[in-house]
């Protein structure tokens, strides 16, 4: 319980005013002699049990009316929330606001989603505390702002719907260094959130060093969890939700087709358990303005469209669209939006010594895939490579010698802006070393060695889309490379050598081949579908980055090295498609379609907010382990506050108590001139 | 009648007069010295005829009843009814309880009253008075007397009284019992805060020596009501330790505990035959005692 008036609870020694006047009472006695004495000792030895007890209960119940009256007007808060932080009002309050789109959820019967109940308890909560100041970090940013009111947190375009997934260990992060930085006292962290897995990272090393810190920082840190955990799919909340769907599309490609052009759109459409009747779901395209409308049903959880083709003009090379599903209780996710171009020209371009090996590369990297797909390679000398067009080039072979100095520069930036390069080992091993990596000596093998294992769930050697793996195994090596450095295995060995390795990079990739496609050394060149699907992949991988079009998952804009580095800064996006009320300076966390120059991005929520699951109470319990959390489970809609002022309660208690008093001074039975005590 | 000088303040002449016409009866046979007005267990010299006995030599030849004798031919004596005058003995409680009187007016001054009062009206019509003032034990004693100067010193006595000590009313009756000589009016003024058990057996023992036993007892109205309003430090008036109390708290019990002991007395005094007369000191005393001579006067001829 806290008291915004604990000044009053002083008054608390008033208690003893019925025992004192009692005493005083008792003091101004009359004396007086008496001849009956034998009726007043019977009459005391009577005295005994419910009579004697009655008189301790009116006591009681004096004391217990002056309690009351002054807990009334010491204004008590009462809620669980704030149930047992006694010792009055923090100095800082910081808000951990979750804005991510599962907190855009509504239940049933209500038209506040969870981050609106959130934020509009929030501001009634602690308006109602009365702190001197407060700071609100949300999960868009990551930035602590301090606030002027807390009144003004529901209509604060700071605490409004992002698409964006929360980062809570880095919230709190933040929250830690402002509470250093400011070496601010009594601090209470209010979390809002809906404790989504995603959101909340539990496996996140950072927890640990967090509850070090905050532990080190002793009781004056207080943590307040106002949790929303309900979802559509729990049983405890199914009668209150209708069923969600979320809408995500997992591919797109412009082709053209017999009557000018068509896009194929592969989507995926998840459903909460909810649903028992199986209604026909409409999915509108959107696609320059231009609407169709497909409607489907299915059973299960999940519904995958694959491919579906809508015609485009002839003339329409580069667009973006929408594809929406009706509204249901989450708003958030029935909205995904793409954009599409024309597939960017596959250039690579092979830096090779020897011209044997040379020549299986270069036809491989030529022929393209498909009709629309232009494939083109050319053969430079390693001299000529501060003349290449680098920002047309979407795949560098390199055999021989690993490059140095000059060269080794501008291949780290080409790769760094998301080219790919593919690196095949020289006969003799230079000291050389790129990305991490450096060749060693070569082995010649008298018996074709075969690959042992390879990587078929993703990169390169992945399988096909019809899910059957490529033919790495038929491959045999004669003569190999070994290597040395930290990189991935993609393909190994019989004798454990590595095949494949792939170097960790940021961004783009530098892959590394350990046997050349001389027919000396191995079968690459004349089995040449696995050479030539890792080089068109690699290629097409390469070409995505030169693309004019990008799909980027919404999130702050991260620092210039990482993926965003080629966006421009958010005041300078121009928003195509999206939510009308964004913030300009909020582009990057809100869904929709931005262009800056001649650039097109889509931005949607994560893949991971629509499977996420919900935090489950003892894992909770263990990433607060050891730190004052009190929480309090809310439900999206809940109209009455957490925190109300309780004196009303207090005020009818001692009125009871009044009452009860008055009762029990009643004499039991009418004596003559017998009064209340 | 006030030879001696002043009137004493616990006689009012007019309530003597008035209270005159009613004569005290005892309420069985007396056996007093002279003759009187009271039933005596022998034969006597009165005009009421009592039997015809045998006579036996040595009797009285005056006495013979010659007309029987002429009729049977056999001596008889003819006997008469004995009246006689019998002796009042008054037994004043004097302990500190009888101190206690809420009204203006003790117990004990209501007790001279009654006492002056019978006193008087006795030797008047010729019976013997005596008082004994018991707390403790018996403080004073006054045997009985008939003659009219004894009065004077009864009052003497009644004045000079004060309540004080203890009451040991029970053993004091005892001894009273064998002291005074057989067939006694023994009149007891007291307020027998005592266990009514107890006085049961003082009361059998006078009764089996064939005194006329007579209770008042002296009640103040606070006694009976109790309606005290204040925490009250009660001090008892006999030395007892003090008691401190809320009355509000104990007045119902009170009222059980005195109730319980009043019924309890009533049942005694029934059972063991004694006159007893519960007395409010707020009442009247003149009524009380007019009360008490016209029950009197209803019961005589019993012998």
């Amino acid at each position: 319980m806290i008291f915004l008036q604990p000044l009053l609870l002083a008054a608390l020694p008033l208690l003893a005013l019925p025992i004192i006047i009692h005493l005083i009472n008792q003091r101004r006695y009359q004396t007086l002699p008496w001849g009956a004495m034998m009726f007043l000792l019977a009459a005391n030895r009577m005295s005994r049990g419910y009579a004697r007890l009655r008189q301790w209960l009116i006591l009681l119940f004096r004391a217990v009316v002056i309690a009351a009256l002054i807990f009334a007007i010491s204004r008590p808060l009462a809620s669980g929330w704030v149930g047992s932080a006694v010792g009055g009002v923090a100095d800082t309050t910081i808000v951990l606001l979750d804005r991510s789109p599962s907190m855009q959820q509504r239940s049933g019967g209500s038209n506040l989603s969870k981050l609106e109940t959130g934020t509009a308890q929030l501001a009634r909560s602690l308006a109602a505390l009365g702190t001197p100041r407060y700071v609100l970090i949300e999960s868009a940013t990551n930035a602590a702002r301090e606030l002027e009111s807390i009144d003004s947190l529901p209509t604060l375009s700071q605490a409004g719907p992002t698409e964006a997934a929360a980062d809570v260990p880095a919230m709190l992060l933040t929250a830690l260094d402002y509470i250093r930085a400011n070496k601010v006292g009594r601090t209470d962290l209010w979390i809002c959130s809906d404790l989504r897995e995603n959101d909340w990272n539990p496996n996140d090393a950072r927890w640990q060093s967090l509850r070090e810190a905050f532990a080190a920082l002793g009781p004056r840190v207080r943590f307040h969890l106002l949790a929303y955990p309900a979802q559509p799919g729990d049983g405890r909340a199914a009668k209150h939700s209708p069923t969600n769907h979320s809408i995500r599309v997992t591919g797109v490609r412009r082709q053209s087709a017999q009557s000018g052009a068509e896009l194929r759109v592969s989507l995926q459409v998840m459903r909460t358990a909810a649903a028992e009747s199986q209604q026909p779901l409409p999915i509108e395209f959107e696609i320059e303005g231009a609407r169709s409308v497909l409607s489907v049903e299915w059973e299960g959880p999940v519904f995958e469209l694959e491919e579906h083709s809508i015609p485009l003009p002839a003339n329409l090379t580069r667009g973006h669209g929408r594809v929406s599903i009706p509204a249901d209780a989450n708003p958030a996710d029935n909205d995904f939006y793409f954009v599409f171009d024309a597939p960017p020209p596959r250039h690579t371009v092979i830096v090779s010594d020897d011209p044997a090996a040379a020549e299986p590369l270069e036809l491989a990297a030529r022929i393209a895939p498909a009709a629309d797909v232009t494939s083109t390679a050319e053969r430079i000398d390693r001299t000529r490579l501060a003349t290449i067009a680098w920002e047309r080039v979407a795949l560098l072979l390199w055999h021989g010698p690993l490059p140095r100095a000059e060269q080794a520069e501008l291949v780290e930036s080409f790769v760094a802006s998301g080219g790919q390069v593919i690196f095949f080992p020289p006969l003799v091993a230079g000291p050389e070393t790129a990305f991490g990596v450096r060749w060693q000596d070569w082995h010649e093998s008298p018996e074709p060695l075969s690959v042992r294992s390879w990587r078929g769930d993703g990169d390169l050697l992945r399988n096909t889309l019809s899910g059957q793996s490529l033919s790495v195994g038929q491959l045999e090596i004669r003569g190999y490379s070994s290597l040395e450095g930290e990189a991935t295995e993609l393909a190994t060995l019989e004798n454990s050598a590595p095949l494949l390795v792939r170097a960790a990079t940021p961004r783009g990739g530098a892959y590394f081949w350990t046997t050349t496609p001389h027919e000396k050394h191995s079968t690459l060149a004349r089995d040449g579908v696995v050479l030539y699907v890792t080089l068109q992949r690699a290629a097409a991988a390469g070409a995505e980055a030169l693309s004019s079009v990008a799909e980027r998952t919404a999130g702050p804009l991260a620092t210039p090295t990482g993926p965003d580095a080629t966006l421009p800064p958010a005041e300078a996006w121009a928003q195509l498609a999206g939510p009308a009320d964004a913030l300009s300076s909020e582009y990057p966390v809100r869904a929709g379609v931005y262009a800056h120059d001649d650039r097109l991005w889509a931005v949607n929520r994560a893949s991971s907010e629509d499977r996420g699951g919900v935090l489950s109470d003892e894992r909770l319990a263990t990433l607060f382990g050891g730190l004052p959390l009190q929480r309090v489970d809310d439900r999206a809609g809940n109209l009455q506050s957490l925190v109300q002022e309780v004196w009303r309660v207090f005020l009818m208690g001692m009125m009871a108590a009044m009452v009860i008093e008055a009762a029990l001074c009643l004499p039991s039975r009418s004596q003559s001139g017998g009064s209340a005590a | 009648m006030f030879k001696h000088g002043r009137p004493r303040e616990f006689l009012d002449p007019t309530v003597i007069a008035r209270l005159a016409g009613l004569p005290l009866f005892a309420r069985r046979p007396m056996q007093g010295n002279v003759s009187g007005k009271h039933t005596s267990p022998n034969r006597g010299a009165s005009v009421e005829f009592a039997e015809y006995r045998k006579y036996v030599p040595g009797d009285d030849l005056r006495r013979l009843d010659w007309r029987a004798y002429g009729r049977s031919d056999r001596f008889y004596v003819k006997e008469f009814e004995a009246d006689t005058n019998l002796r009042c003995c008054l037994v004043l409680d004097t302990s500190g309880s009888m101190g206690f009187g809420s009204t203006g007016l003790t117990k004990l001054d209501y007790a001279r009253r009654i006492v002056a009062a019978l006193s008087y009206l006795a030797i008047q019509q010729g019976d013997a008075v005596g008082l004994s003032c018991v707390a403790g034990g018996i403080v004073t004693n006054l045997p009985p007397r008939r003659n009219p100067s004894h009065l004077m010193s009864l009052f003497d006595t009644l004045e000079q009284t004060r309540a004080a000590g203890e009451t040991q009313l029970v053993s004091v009756l005892h001894e009273l019992a064998e002291t005074i000589r057989q067939a006694a009016l023994v009149i007891v003024i007291s307020d027998f805060f005592v266990d009514p058990q107890l006085l049961r057996a003082s009361f059998e023992h006078l009764r089996f020596r064939k005194h006329d036993v007579s209770l008042f007892q002296l009640l103040d109205p606070l006694e009976l009501e109790f309606t005290i309003q204040r925490p009250t430090r009660f001090l008892d008036m006999e030395g007892g330790s003090a008691i401190f109390a809320e009355p509000n708290q104990i007045a119902e019990r009170y009222q059980k505990a005195l109730h319980d002991y009043l019924d309890r007395l009533k049942q005694v005094t029934v059972e063991t035959g004694v006159d007893y007369h519960r007395i409010r000191i707020d009442e009247s005393y003149e009524q009380v005692l007019m009360r008490f001579l016209v029950g009197r006067s209803r019961g005589k001829g019993v012998r």
